[in-house]
């Protein structure tokens, strides 16, 4: 990196041409990076899912037989969750946003965090790769001994996850490093905004639970590869054993995924509420006890793998107690939007969208902790519905909502509100239809990923298929008009949400070390002094302003 | 947290962009800190704690492998007992003082550059890359007597088929090169592998406790290239069979003539170790390579009170798949047990111990490998005196490195070499 970059351009003038950007170590450059390959993996992960709901619109063969079907659905999963959900948040919003919320001018490693890039690049492409070699289908959980004996392209595939693995850890290192080392002198723990909390425990999840993912996909690899037999029962290993590790890193996966959500919309909602958030440290905290949650309850995945009655009975209770800091955030969010100046705007009608959907998505894991019911639920649609509520309902759309609130700040440009707005209704309304019917068809005994089923189901399953559409078609319009802002967008103005951390202080978009001069101490989640100035620019946006020092009442200590 | 890494992040790190004249015009002292940190020790602390975290990470990503060891060990003790005894605890011990010795070097790298002992450091950096290759070296020692003979991992462990595989049964049932193992067809009534006498036809009877039989093993020292043949000595294979001293060789070196250890053979008489049927196993304990020997065998069989077919029809018969939960009949104490177990012929599923072991030490020497590329690095950069007591960092955050590889050794060898 060079220091004689000019640091009163936006970064997105400085340097420019590919040849610049491919090796930048700018952090906000490396997360638009990012954020493109992470929209081309949803678009492609959206194609499978779309190919796997078309499949059952109706009983029977309708585009493919079992052994295709069997592939679009692991693709669909593996892409989504390897390449699009696990660094969605946190590698493309998160490297994008959280050095300047800190203030600082970059990540602490930023040639790391370009190594984390092209590893998500490598991972990206052996994946792709397993595609291009005739799919996989094993299922995105890989499980043995299917995933040792199947003639399917797994060895791409699993290098492929190896290498996503790796790329995450390192994002979460980095963060972490930024973190504690670049906070200002002003900025003490419980003066970060919550979207840092959030992204610190998810980097602590990240940091703590992916190698032990590495050491198991590496050992399938292996096994693959040359017989090494610790998790093939022929061989005397034990295929148990490969859920267990599996699931170690997976559970804690799922709140890699929705940790990070959770700091956005505690964000969004409270700019867009113009209050100040109720409960800050209760959040805080809950971000890091989730984190810890979810190392104890990976049991939870195994209830009918054999595991011990004792072993099933802790688990299960260790699954309830997570609903403790789920439900504080809800319940300080919820209170948060009391009596607050609610403005619905995009980014506030995803992160409502969020709340319903992850109240539904979070209780829906209450039934599937209890023993007895997850006996009948177990491998049924009301799981599939369950976790896409969580990982899909819950973070995706966390996910766009962040990104519509933080796109006027790093492409300088607004998005089409009126068509915005649509679209987060495209998406709520094609989401709910999508899955409120697979809850339905999995109580009532549809099991997961079969390819044909009794016409009784018939009715659910089109549903689902047309609300799969209308989600999908909503998600490819936003794609669309983000990619037609870039260049035809109104001018975003410096603050246009009136937002409160210190992003909303850097000039938009941000220069090439954020902030042309040292930023100055902000008053977080403070909305008082924060004024609208319509028509602030040419193109009539609109711009917050903080009123001058004399008027502002004193600095209250604490949040 | 100190509160001094606050101040200085406060202050200090805005003032880069307008800088213009490249590193070093705000009080960096080396041109080796870069732009976006506040000072040198803004820079070292950051990566210090990078290095940390980064070794949590490694702790995590070895903790799969070592749950694995713990979960095996405890559902089948007897395969550990057993197995261990392939390791040669020698070149164990040795690799375990030469790491301590490289991490010396290296803790003592750090502190050459602290002090701006570039000679020092440099010979440190020589010190410790000269160990990492010897470590690896032994590793090879290791592993290619272990693949010679067939001790291998999972689906690839046959002790029954030494190197040479089916070359080593020839016409007069010797197997030159060497070997360990026959591998004799029930039915067929000869060695399908291996050096038993196919032309005398021996029976084996597997009753309850096994096979009873009685061999004449003849080890054939060549001299050289077509040299002739002498004979060095004839044992019987109920004085190694016998679980009664040590692995059985020891007793052996009583009848002995020459000078060197001799085989000792042990019947094989699970067919999940030999599918092809019973097998007598021959242990090198002295595990040198012998390439100018031949075995000779004769093997007796005690009178057969059943026919074969229907003698062995128990122990043909595999568990299906998903029966991993065999475990050897527990008549015995369990420390008598164990004792018959790691001197008797390989449990079932001995293949894991070496497929934990093998997975175990493959991925501690990939992370050796690893780290002398970093020290090569180092020691270029040495060389070319990168290194100040301003800017040390990378030898510090390899050193922390290497101790974690070290430390990892340490507990690898008490665990897959010193079990008893």
């Amino acid at each position: 990196m060079s220091a004689s970059l000019d640091n009163t351009k936006s970064y997105l003038e400085v340097n420019p041409g590919w040849r610049n950007w491919v090796v930048t170590l700018d952090h906000k450059r490396i997360g638009m990076m990012y954020l493109c390959g992470i929209l081309a993996a949803l678009m492609l992960g959206g194609f499978f899912a779309l190919l796997v709901r078309t499949e059952l619109f109706s009983p029977g063969a309708q585009i493919v037989h079992q052994d295709w079907y069997n592939k679009f659905f692991t693709l669909h999963g593996a892409v989504m969750v390897f390449l699009v959900i696990i660094p969605g948040i946190p590698a493309a919003l998160g490297n994008m946003v959280l050095p300047i919320q800190l203030g600082a001018p970059d990540v602490a490693f930023p040639r790391l965090n370009l190594a984390s890039f092209y590893l998500w690049c490598g991972g990206a492409t052996l994946l792709l790769l397993s595609v291009a070699l005739g799919g996989i289908d094993t299922g995105w959980t890989f499980y043995t001994p299917y995933s040792i004996e199947t003639q399917t392209a797994v060895l791409p595939a699993v290098s492929g996850a190896f290498l996503l693995g790796f790329s995450s850890i390192f994002t979460g290192l980095n963060f972490l490093v930024t973190i504690h080392k670049f906070r200002p002198a002003s900025m003490g723990w419980f003066q970060m905004p919550l979207n840092l909390w959030a992204l610190y425990a998810t980097a602590l999840m990240q940091v703590l639970a992916t190698p032990v993912l590495g050491i198991t996909l590496l050992l399938l690899f292996v096994e693959r590869f040359m017989q090494i037999g610790i998790f093939d029962p022929t061989l005397g290993g034990d295929p148990v054993l490969f859920q267990h590790f599996f699931w170690f890193y997976s559970h804690p996966a799922v709140y890699i995924m929705i940790v990070p959500a959770m700091g956005v919309v505690s964000e969004i909602l409270t700019t867009f509420s113009r209050k100040p958030i109720f409960g800050y440290r209760f959040i805080a905290y809950s971000s890091i006890a989730l984190a810890l949650f979810s190392f104890l309850v990976w049991g939870h995945h195994l209830f009918v793998s054999g595991q011990s009655r004792l072993a099933n009975m802790v688990f299960s209770a260790l699954t309830f107690s997570v609903g403790i800091p789920a439900a504080i955030k809800v319940f300080n969010w919820t209170a948060t939007l009391y009596k607050g100046d609610i403005r619905l705007e995009t980014p506030m009608l995803y992160v409502l969208s969020f709340l319903i959907l992850f109240t539904i998505g979070g209780l829906t894991g209450i039934f599937l902790a209890v023993l007895s019911i997850d006996v009948h639920l177990h491998d049924t649609y009301f799981v599939v519905a369950h976790f896409h509520y969580v990982m899909m309902g819950s973070t995706l759309v966390a996910f766009l909502g962040g990104l519509h609130y933080w796109w006027p700040k790093l492409s300088g440009r607004m998005y089409p509100e009126t068509i915005g707005k649509v679209c987060a209704w495209g998406v709520f309304i094609g989401f709910n239809l999508t899955f409120l019917p697979q809850f339905v068809m999995g109580s009532r005994g549809m099991p997961r990923r079969y390819w044909d089923y009794d016409p009784e189901y018939t009715l659910y399953h089109r549903l689902s298929t047309i609300g799969a559409f209308i989600l999908g078609m909503s998600m490819f319009t936003v794609v669309c008009y983000l990619a037609w802002s870039l260049k035809r967008g109104k001018k975003a103005t410096q603050n246009p949400w009136g937002g409160s951390t210190l992003e909303w202080v850097a000039p938009t978009p941000p220069t090439v070390f954020n902030f042309p001069e040292p930023p100055p101490e902000v008053e977080l989640y403070e909305y008082d002094d924060l004024h609208e100035v319509e028509n602030a620019n040419q193109d009539g946006v609109t711009n917050w302003e903080r009123r001058p020092a004399a008027n502002k009442p004193a600095r209250s200590s604490h949040h | 947290m100190s509160s001094t890494e606050h101040d200085k992040a406060g202050d200090g790190h805005h003032d880069h962009g307008d800088d213009g004249g490249g590193h070093g015009g705000h009080g960096h002292g080396s041109p080796w800190i870069q732009h976006h940190y506040d000072d040198a020790q803004h820079q070292f602390d950051s990566g210090k704690l990078g290095i940390w975290f980064f070794l949590v990470q490694e702790i995590l990503f070895f903790a799969g492998l070592f749950v694995a060891y713990i979960v095996y060990r405890h559902h089948h003790p007897e395969i550990f007992a057993y197995a261990s005894h392939y390791l040669d605890v020698k070149w164990g011990a040795i690799n375990t003082g030469v790491l301590i010795v490289s991490s010396l070097s290296a803790a003592w790298a750090v502190r050459c550059a602290q002090l701006a002992q570039r000679r020092g450091l440099i010979a440190c950096l020589v010190i410790t890359i000269v160990c990492a290759f010897g470590f690896l070296g032994i590793k090879f020692i290791e592993y290619s007597h272990k693949i010679h003979e067939g001790i291998l991992f999972g689906g690839r462990f046959d002790p029954c088929v030494a190197s040479g595989g089916d070359h080593l049964l020839n016409k007069a049932n010797r197997c030159p090169g060497v070997t360990s193992s026959v591998v004799w067809d029930v039915k067929a009534k000869k060695a399908t592998k291996g050096c038993l006498d196919a032309e005398t036809g021996y029976d084996w009877d597997a009753g309850a406790k096994g096979i009873q039989g009685k061999c004449q093993v003849a080890e054939v020292k060549m001299g050289g290239r077509g040299a002739s043949r002498a004979e060095v000595g004839r044992r019987t294979i109920e004085a190694c069979a016998a679980p009664s001293a040590g692995d059985g060789h020891a007793e052996m070196a009583g009848h002995d003539t020459p000078a060197h250890n001799t085989p000792c053979w042990s019947l094989v008489v699970n067919p999940h170790v030999c599918p092809k049927g019973p097998a007598a196993m021959v242990h090198y304990g002295d595990h040198t390579k012998r390439t100018d020997i031949e075995i000779e065998a004769t093997c007796e069989a005690a009178p057969a009170p059943v026919a074969p077919a229907d003698a062995f029809a128990g122990t043909v018969d595999r568990p299906g798949r998903g029966d991993a939960n065999f475990k050897a009949p527990q008549v015995q104490s369990k420390h008598d047990a164990i004792h018959e177990w790691s001197n008797g012929p390989p449990p079932e599923h001995t293949n894991m111990f070496f497929s934990i072991y093998f997975a175990m030490t493959g991925l501690h020497g990939l992370h050796v490998l690893f780290g002398i590329f970093v020290f090569i690095w180092l020691l270029v950069r040495a060389i070319k005196g990168h290194f100040t007591p301003d800017y040390f960092g990378p030898i510090d955050y390899a050193a922390l490195y290497w101790h974690l590889v070290d430390l990892i050794w340490i507990f690898l060898f008490p665990l897959l070499y010193l079990i008893h």
